[in-house]
């Protein structure tokens, strides 16, 4: 299967690869993975407590390339969004961006859940009332 | 794979007497059958259950096998010999999958319409379905990879690092524990379905999907740190 253009230029040049503060409250955590590939994906964000803006993204996947590329657009995507902006990212305009075959949908949706769960986790350590929405993914740790 | 409908009757080919569709040879006549329609379990004649008696089904494999036997068919009808190949294929088949405690669960699950592995990851795109991750495990599963990636990285500038090596041939030894009690865990819902009634069997199927996805995670991590290990 060949990769596409985006997803090659992710895998060679992933953009914000590390980790952030865990113990810090300005930081939620998201770790996900996906049981049927053994893809295990981290990351993180760093939330400005007056603008609810996502300032800095970091993550760190193991897994396959179009695992590592929806990471790596994930953290571009979120960054400079408010949190409630970002949780409106959805798999598939990862989808589209990286032009995913139909086999590797899956390694999106983890990234959503990564964002998600990220989210959650921060929300959870400011006691923000979580949304509806958010609530259906526990922060995986 | 191959999963039909269950056994209906039809007719002997031969002598036209109705019969069970899922037998290899006419009960009243005796003779050779086109490939049945039904699961593998009907091919032995068992109904669906996980607990299985394995010499009895290695006995009956055998003795299938020798009936199924192209030499016996050497001056059969062309319609005979071309079954007895086929029925030879599933037969083997369904062997292969019955007598392997992995495969059978799985393909018992997915007889009960349960999606499992590889199949679920693309229909779960809409999220009605929520990633069964083994939540307990992902720390130590990051953590582990982070560890065999610092030792490929040594690796490739020629250092050894022992305390890494003996950290990652404990960490090997740990998950294939783990994998050790997953498959105990499994032997344990196979009694639960076995015996349950709808309900029971429901929610041991739901713990099976859960704990295959666990075992798969876990046996993965091994391969990997045997890879690493043995590079």
């Amino acid at each position: 299967m060949a990769y596409s253009d985006k997803v090659i230029d992710h895998y060679n040049n992933p953009r914000n690869v590390g980790q952030l503060d865990k113990a810090s409250t300005e930081v939620g955590t998201g770790l996900v993975g996906a049981p049927e590939c053994g893809d295990v994906m981290r990351l993180q964000i760093r939330v400005n407590p007056e603008t609810q803006v996502i300032e800095e993204a970091k993550f760190k996947t193991f897994g396959c390339g179009s695992a590592i590329a929806s990471s790596s657009l994930a953290t571009e995507w979120i960054k400079g969004r408010t949190v409630d902006d970002a949780l409106a990212i959805k798999n598939t305009d990862i989808v589209k961006e990286l032009s995913l075959p139909p086999v590797k949908i899956h390694c999106s949706v983890l990234a959503e859940d990564a964002i998600r769960a990220a989210i959650g986790d921060w929300k959870k350590k400011n006691g923000a009332a979580e949304t509806a929405d958010a609530a259906t993914v526990t922060a995986a740790h | 794979m191959k999963v039909l409908d269950s056994a209906v009757p039809v007719a002997c080919w031969s002598c036209s007497i109705g019969h069970n569709d899922s037998t290899l040879f006419c009960p009243h006549c005796s003779k050779i059958q086109p490939p049945p329609g039904g699961d593998y379990y009907s091919v032995f004649n068992l109904q669906p259950r996980l607990d299985l008696d394995l010499p009895a089904l290695e006995q009956e494999f055998h003795r299938l096998s020798r009936r199924l036997h192209p030499d016996r068919f050497a001056r059969a009808l062309v319609n005979e010999k071309e079954w007895s190949l086929a029925d030879t294929a599933l037969l083997n088949d369904a062997y292969r999958t019955l007598r392997d405690p992995l495969r059978r669960t799985e393909y018992l699950l997915k007889l009960e319409g349960l999606e499992i592995g590889e199949e679920s990851a693309a229909d779960r795109k809409d999220r009605k379905d929520p990633s069964r991750v083994p939540a307990d495990l992902l720390e130590e599963v990051f953590d582990l990879n982070m560890q065999l990636e610092e030792m490929r990285m040594a690796r490739r500038i020629g250092e050894a690092d022992p305390a890494l090596q003996a950290g990652l041939s404990e960490a090997k030894a740990r998950f294939a524990g783990m994998m050790q009690a997953v498959d105990q865990d499994l032997r344990a819902e196979w009694i639960i379905w076995d015996a349950g009634d709808a309900k029971a069997r429901q929610d041991a199927q739901k713990r099976m999907v859960a704990l295959l996805d666990r075992r798969r995670y876990l046996s993965n991590l091994v391969r990997d740190v045997t890879e690493t290990l043995g590079a």
